[in-house]
């Protein structure tokens, strides 16, 4: 674990494929493959940082644009989550993100018909047949202690609060407040939660 | 992948093509699987389109299925399952982990449900299915259907509709209307 070596690829990695320079790891931070970089296209330095302890599994995938940038805190759990992400996606300490999770800040298509269409007639002279997003992204916030279930998608410009917990199968669309449960889709608040958190029992 | 030049056959990536598969001009499929559940014996059982890219795209098709796909559509690792007929026109794009499906694949009223099963179990083979209700699925041009969202039988989707990440569609969609929840209702127009 920890510290990459000089040529970034991870020693138990079945993938053949590198840690892009621009990806960090804090202290203990885990990543399980390079291949949860595959739609990686970031060019900003420091696209992405895991903070200590943070593990990310195999079914991740880091689908970020040129300008894209994501935050990950300490200790969290990432199952698979896709991040589609052209601005910047933040996610908190302690965090539960399960598996087939879709975290998005933009929608990489223009809700309007005739400029999806103008993009999709240029798409395939482009190498690589990419989707360049013409559309403003707007920026994912993920609290702390954040638990979301597997199956969810979080959709552009949602913040969620701190300890709250989105339901399996769940769209959250709208701003979900702290400490409390919501599920459905699209998401509505189903219970408060109190916060018993002590920071005695927390890892350091 | 490199620049195409600008009138290159269609070509599949990752394998041998059925012989009842027909792809346009500049057309590119990806994806080990995309074949993997493809039983259709009907001649053109899927016909796609000039310049359509699908990357992960996996055919899950009925010996007596019929997909057509227009030109110029994108999709990622989505799963069109067929029994019937899916016809999707031009410029539609179609997301990570969506699903198409025009058949409820097995019967609702319990005593069929359970002759169904044996049918499909490896016992029961060779057995007749009971009846399953099948409608068509139509997705007019420039529909985008986001991530994870879910089109089920007898659906038309009209032109230009957008159907947000994870919405579950179950009845026709005005022409540009814009799609969220479970079951998915309008929030808006686009």
């Amino acid at each position: 674990m920890s510290a990459l070596p000089p040529d970034r690829k991870l020693p138990w990695d079945w993938y053949d494929g590198v840690v892009p320079g621009n990806v960090v790891l804090e202290g203990e931070a885990y990543l399980e493959t390079s291949y949860s970089f595959l739609h990686f296209r970031s060019e900003v330095p420091e696209a992405v940082r895991l903070g200590h302890a943070t593990t990310v599994y195999l079914g991740s995938m880091f689908d970020l644009g040129p300008r894209a940038r994501v935050r990950v805190g300490q200790f969290t759990l990432v199952t698979g989550a896709w991040i589609i992400c052209d601005a910047e996606v933040e996610i908190g300490d302690y965090c539960l993100i399960a598996w087939n999770v879709v975290l998005m800040d933009t929608y990489r298509a223009s809700l309007d018909f005739a400029a999806r269409r103008r993009e999709l007639e240029q798409l395939p002279a482009r190498g690589l047949r990419r989707f360049i997003a013409d559309t403003p992204a707007r920026p994912i916030r993920i609290g702390r202690n954040v638990w979301i279930g597997f199956d969810c998608c979080v959709l552009p410009g949602v913040t969620i609060g701190d300890g709250a917990v989105v339901g399996a199968r769940s769209v959250v669309a709208e701003d979900v407040p702290p400490y409390t449960i919501v599920a459905g889709n699209p998401a509505r608040v189903i219970r408060q939660i109190e916060n018993n958190e002590s920071p005695e029992t927390n890892p350091r | 992948m490199s620049q195409p030049p600008a009138n290159e056959p269609g070509k599949f990536l990752d394998g041998k093509l059925p012989p009842n598969v027909r792809l346009g001009t500049n057309t590119i499929l990806k994806g080990e699987h995309a074949f993997t559940r493809f039983h259709s014996q009907l001649k053109d059982a899927l016909v796609i389109g000039d310049h359509c890219t699908m990357d992960g795209a996996q055919f899950s098709l009925h010996d007596t299925a019929r997909v057509t796909i227009g030109n110029y559509c994108y999709f990622t690792n989505c799963m069109l399952m067929c029994e019937l007929e899916l016809r999707i026109e031009s410029y539609v794009v179609i997301g990570w982990n969506a699903a198409i499906a025009d058949s409820d694949f097995h019967p609702i009223a319990p005593a069929e449900r359970i002759a169904d099963t044996i049918a499909c179990l490896p016992i029961g083979q060779g057995r007749p299915r009971p009846p399953v209700p099948k409608l068509p699925v139509i997705i007019e041009d420039g529909v985008w259907i986001g991530p994870n969202a879910t089109i089920l039988k007898g659906v038309r989707i009209g032109e230009g509709a957008f159907i947000e990440p994870g919405a579950m569609i179950t009845r026709d969609v005005p022409a540009r209307a814009r799609m969220l929840g479970n079951p998915a209702r309008q929030i808006g127009t686009v």
